[in-house]
């Protein structure tokens, strides 16, 4: 695979690796003719991301390993940690990186970032993966009952709300309101806490749907990464859902990527088990 | 504004007198060679020279010209004292390190001699503190036979372009691998660490190389945690000039410009980490 991200698209990949960080600690590649998907998940299988960025993204993209590799393309896990550091400082790629090239070397079990940057200079850093089986989860979005469609301006303004150290929030649908507030699974968590709770009316979200009146409980902090991707991007975010303990995708897309965050739901509030998110996918998503 | 000379200091017994307007001028060039307790001063009539060294590898030198202070009096060819460079700094930072405009902390640096601590006064806003640091024999700095003639390779850069890269450095990497050639890469920097290694090249027609003098390739490798304290003279300097010799060794010389636009020298010496085949 070898493709190659010019200027502005550079920060809004390494946006994606920011958001793709918040999930898990492993990061896969898999380049595939529809573009190029990244995906993590994180330990307890109950957070998965996705953003695939289709080859109008790229100024250059051929998913292929060349003509020696008989098995079309090859799926690459990296460690985040590794990852991560190249895109660090978002400031400082908008203002110093021209372009960005990346490549897999499969002989060397190598993916190369090469940043052509600034004054001539060039950075490259070979980065050692695993080969791996794809990681994907599907979720039959289409299927939910219940859509809501945003701003991100609106959600980020929400979500700012709650400290950043709150772990999960309940979001409650019905035909009239949608409600967010704070969720502490232990009672004394409960006494000493600062509860947060607001409501909205239908009329401010871009796109309403009430299939199922429904409280879902979910980790607002694997889902601000997204937002924060969706808010600088100024994309709008998709919220599918159904009953307390069906997964609930967030989604944003454009014309040249699409990204979703799915994340389990609280069975019931009680409860401490949270659904798997990927338990909705069927054996074929898996190679 | 001039302190007055303290009868408490023996007078007239001192063999170095230094004074500065602006302590900074002095204080914030010594920070970047802290990286050790322990610093070797020299003093000659052309000014001060301040040493550190770890572990007989890596030497650090500041040289502070005679010109940059408002009063440098010595009363012989050379003055050498070691002294706790953590204690001088806090003493000349006792002020507080925040700057105000239009308010310095003035300092006057008395020496005696052997024997005799070495005597600070500062004084901001009418307030005066002294201090006494005792001071120890002056250790030999470490000579490490760096001279000119033996340069293979020579290259000065913009410090803004490689603050960026050492900001960046991979520090699970043991060594920073340096390679200077006249064909490719030109001027690089390696890292091997866990996720990987790394490498920052420079061409030599950049508009940040002011100078590319490389006669013959050379790949050398320094410890990372040696060379890590060098940052600091680069996040202070404007340009850096980067020289082996033939055996490996590295010289990095800083041009820094103090509060005033003055221009001070910090230079730091590393021995290679071990013998690399040349391409």
């Amino acid at each position: 695979m070898k493709c190659v991200i010019e200027r502005n698209g550079v920060k809004v990949f390494g946006k994606a690796v920011h958001a793709l960080a918040r999930i898990g600690d492993e990061l896969w590649l898999d380049p595939m003719m529809k573009g190029l998907a990244m995906r993590s998940v994180n330990s307890a299988h109950s957070a998965y991301a996705c953003f695939l960025f289709s080859p109008l993204f790229f100024q250059h993209y051929s998913p292929d390993t060349g003509p020696a590799q008989d098995c079309g393309t090859v799926k690459c896990k990296l460690v985040m940690k590794s990852v991560l550091p190249l895109f660090r400082c978002l400031a400082t790629i908008e203002r110093n990186v021209d372009s960005c090239q990346i490549s897999i070397n499969l002989p060397d079990n190598r993916v190369i970032f090469q940043f052509h940057c600034r004054h001539g200079i060039t950075k490259t850093h070979n980065l050692g993966f695993q080969e791996s089986e794809a990681l994907q989860a599907v979720f039959p979005s289409h299927l939910c009952p219940n859509v809501l469609k945003a701003q991100p301006r609106l959600l980020g303004d929400m979500v700012m709300h709650f400290p950043v150290s709150q772990e999960e929030i309940t979001l409650s649908m019905s035909p009239l309101r949608v409600n967010l507030k704070s969720y502490y699974e232990d009672e004394s968590d409960q006494m000493k806490a600062m509860h947060t709770e607001m409501s909205l009316d239908p009329s401010e979200f871009d796109y309403f749907q009430v299939g199922v009146d429904s409280d879902i409980t979910f980790c607002l902090k694997e889902l601000r990464g997204l937002l924060s991707f969706a808010e600088s991007h100024g994309l709008p975010v998709s919220a599918h859902f159904g009953a307390a303990g069906k997964p609930v995708a967030f989604s944003v897309d454009d014309m040249v990527l699409e990204a979703s965050v799915v994340l389990a739901t609280l069975v019931n509030p009680e409860s401490r088990t949270p659904s798997q998110a990927t338990e909705a996918q069927a054996p074929a998503a898996l190679r | 504004m001039p302190l007055s000379t303290q009868s408490q200091t023996g007078g007239d017994n001192y063999v170095l007198v230094a004074s500065l307007d602006n302590v900074r001028n002095l204080s914030n060039i010594l920070k970047a060679i802290t990286f050790k307790d322990h610093a070797i001063f020299n003093a000659t009539p052309n000014g001060l020279k301040v040493t550190v060294e770890d572990s007989k590898c890596l030497q650090a030198n500041a040289f502070i010209q005679a010109e940059i202070f408002q009063e440098f009096t010595i009363r012989e060819d050379s003055v050498g004292f070691q002294v706790n460079l953590t204690v001088l700094l806090d003493c000349l930072t006792i002020f507080g390190g925040s700057t105000v405009p239009g308010v310095a902390t003035a300092l006057r640096m008395c020496y005696n001699g052997y024997g005799y601590p070495l005597t600070l006064f500062l004084e901001e806003g009418g307030v005066v503190t002294v201090c006494k640091i005792n001071t120890q024999e002056p250790e030999e700095p470490i000579d490490f036979e760096f001279c000119s003639t033996n340069v293979t390779n020579k290259v000065i850069l913009q410090s803004e372009s490689l603050k960026e890269a050492f900001s960046e450095l991979d520090m699970t990497s043991e060594v920073l691998q340096i390679t200077m050639s006249p064909s490719q890469p030109y001027f690089r920097l390696s890292t091997f660490g866990n996720s990987g290694n790394a490498h920052y090249d420079y061409p030599k027609d950049s508009d940040m190389m002011e100078l590319f003098q490389c006669t013959k390739t050379q790949t050398n490798r320094y410890k990372m945690s040696l060379l890590k304290p060098s940052t600091k003279a680069l996040a202070l300097s404007c340009k850096v000039s980067v020289r082996t010799d033939c055996r490996g060794f590295l010289s990095l010389q800083y041009l820094v410009r103090n509060d005033d636009g003055q221009i001070c020298f910090v230079e730091y010496y590393c021995c290679p980490d071990e013998e690399v085949e040349e391409d």
